[in-house]
């Protein structure tokens, strides 16, 4: 695990020197449906995938608490 | 493993900090310019048949109604506080089941009576859940340095959770990467119920047969024929309540080209104390059944026509108070064009109760106009079994650990659906003071391999004030 993270980091090291885009150019980049989160009103589907799906977090939801147990 | 983590986070934030050489701008724009709310509503059904409160089997018919609402305000230029309302009620087939008996004893005529296929009138068909997040965020003057701070409370009629977490975020390289760390705890209370059989025996002790709720009730074993021998002597009220959560999040996102960013998360959780529900029933294979209801429905229980008859538990589900967590996630966009753009997102899971997963999303949103916006999507979802897990009425009484919880089973699930967004930057529509800025609608279909159905449609508003 520990080697898998330290290769992500060296990887994540080499694109963010190799990539510059200027303020000016981000018209695309930041149109709302670009955006690297979930959407506001995808949260109730999160939140059932939570309670229906053994697997939590990594995904902008909530990683604890509530009880989702019905 | 934990040590060597710590060290790599403090590497990462010490490598990210030493970037931000921006200085502060002469003009600084706020970060919110006017208080934002946003109304959410959901409405969500499903149906299935292995429920966990009937040990593995029954209906799992289930509706829920959600809503939020939420409000950002900005405190000054760099502080913005949002306070987060929600409410929820569902009712229950599967969770009415908790007492499925639709006679309160001995005292009516004709003696009490269930089915784990149809929905009892416990008072467990429906509950409420209340919460409320507040959140702090400060910006740094230049804007690449973002700390916050968040609490949180919710509460239903068995479970309580408290919580509060904090975050930094930092933006280098021209605002081209950013860097986030985050962690969180929840400290969560359980007032436990248990099932009407096993919440008799932990009052009444060897002889509650013929006291309390029981006390005239026939116990009917496989054949039909009315017995004394139900004793389900495994069960024990559980010894703690607590289940606290923690978990910690590291976060990178890079802008590669000026239509092209990714983003990937790697988590870390734990979780401590009461991680079984307390009312989900575990029938043992060795052990006799016993019925309670009309014995001419005990030959197809396990069928829907059984519509009177119901088995009485021989335990609740047990499982290890401790569960580590690791979720690692990606998210991939990309700009086609005017017209198109990609989001996809991708995440593998991993726990030490033996539970890996795989998670794929693709959306295409299409622009039709300025205003609107639609966008097909679809998941796929697959997991792997927990090694506590075994279905219905095949677990030992010589295990320690045991759930027929089907949500912790092997299976893997298709969701799909579309979405329409629409947006007026100009905010036209208003609502006393505030404009309304968007609107979006989404609804989903979801099936998992196990027959479990779900349909959920959202609604959103987000308004502007003015």
């Amino acid at each position: 695990m520990i080697k898998t993270i330290t290769v992500l980091f060296f990887v994540m090291l080499i694109l963010q020197s190799c990539s510059s885009v200027k303020e000016y150019e981000k018209e695309k980049i930041n149109d709302p449906d670009m955006k690297l989160t979930a959407r506001t009103a995808e949260r109730y589907e999160t939140s059932f995938q939570v309670y229906r799906e053994a697997a939590a977090g990594a995904n902008g939801g909530k990683s604890g608490g509530g009880c989702g147990c019905n | 493993m934990k040590i060597k983590f710590l060290f790599l986070l403090v590497l990462i934030s010490s490598i990210a900090f030493s970037q931000d050489k921006t200085t502060a701008p002469a003009f600084k724009k706020r970060v919110l310019e006017s208080t934002e709310v946003d109304f959410l509503a959901s409405y969500y059904n499903q149906d299935g048949s292995r429920s966990a409160v009937s040990g593995g089997i029954g209906s799992e018919k289930l509706t829920d109604i959600a809503s939020n609402i939420v409000v950002a305000m900005p405190l000054n230029d760099d502080d913005v506080l949002t306070i987060d309302l929600g409410i929820s009620a569902y009712s229950s087939a599967s969770s009415s089941n908790i007492n499925p008996f639709n006679s309160t004893g001995a005292s009516s005529s004709g003696g009490p009576s269930g089915t784990p296929w149809q929905a009892s009138s416990g008072a467990s068909k429906s509950d409420q859940l209340v919460s409320i997040v507040a959140n702090y965020s400060h910006s740094s003057d230049s804007r690449n340095f973002i700390w916050n701070t968040d609490v949180s409370f919710s509460n239903e009629y068995d479970y309580t959770s408290v919580g509060f977490g904090g975050g930094i975020a930092t933006l280098f390289n021209e605002k081209n990467t950013e860097l986030s760390l985050k962690a969180n705890v929840y400290l969560d209370k359980w007032r436990p119920i248990y099932p009407t059989e096993l919440d008799e025996y932990s009052k009444y002790g060897a002889n509650f047969l013929n006291q309390g709720y029981f006390n005239g009730v026939s116990v009917l074993d496989q054949n039909g024929q009315a017995t004394t021998n139900y004793l389900p002597s495994a069960f024990q009220t559980v010894s703690g309540v607590n289940r606290n959560s923690y978990s910690a999040s590291v976060g990178f996102s890079q802008v590669l080209t000026k239509k092209l960013q990714f983003s990937i998360f790697f988590d870390i959780l734990q979780q401590q104390g009461l991680l079984s529900s307390p009312y989900h029933r575990i029938y043992f294979a060795d052990k006799a059944n016993y019925y309670i209801g009309q014995a001419q429905y005990i030959n197809n229980y396990e069928s829907s026509t059984n519509s009177g008859v119901y088995k009485l538990a021989d335990d609740i589900e047990r499982l290890p108070d401790s569960r580590f967590k690791v979720p690692v996630g990606a998210r991939l966009n990309y700009y086609i064009n005017e017209r198109f753009i990609l989001r996809t997102y991708y995440r593998f899971y991993s726990d030490n109760w033996d539970i890996q997963s795989h998670t794929a999303t693709i959306e295409l949103p299409i622009k039709l106009s300025d205003r609107f916006t639609v966008f097909p999507m679809y998941r796929y979802y697959t997991q792997t079994a927990s090694k506590y897990y075994a279905p219905y009425e095949t677990h030992l009484s010589t295990e320690r650990y045991y759930t027929s919880d089907a949500d912790l089973a092997t299976f893997d699930a298709n969701q799909y659906g579309f979405g329409i967004n629409y947006t007026d930057i100009f905010t036209g529509t208003k609502i006393w003071k505030f404009g309304l800025k968007n609107i979006d609608f989404r609804f989903n279909h979801y099936e998992r391999s196990d027959n479990l159905n779900a349909n959920i449609g959202t609604i959103a508003f987000k308004f502007v004030m003015q």
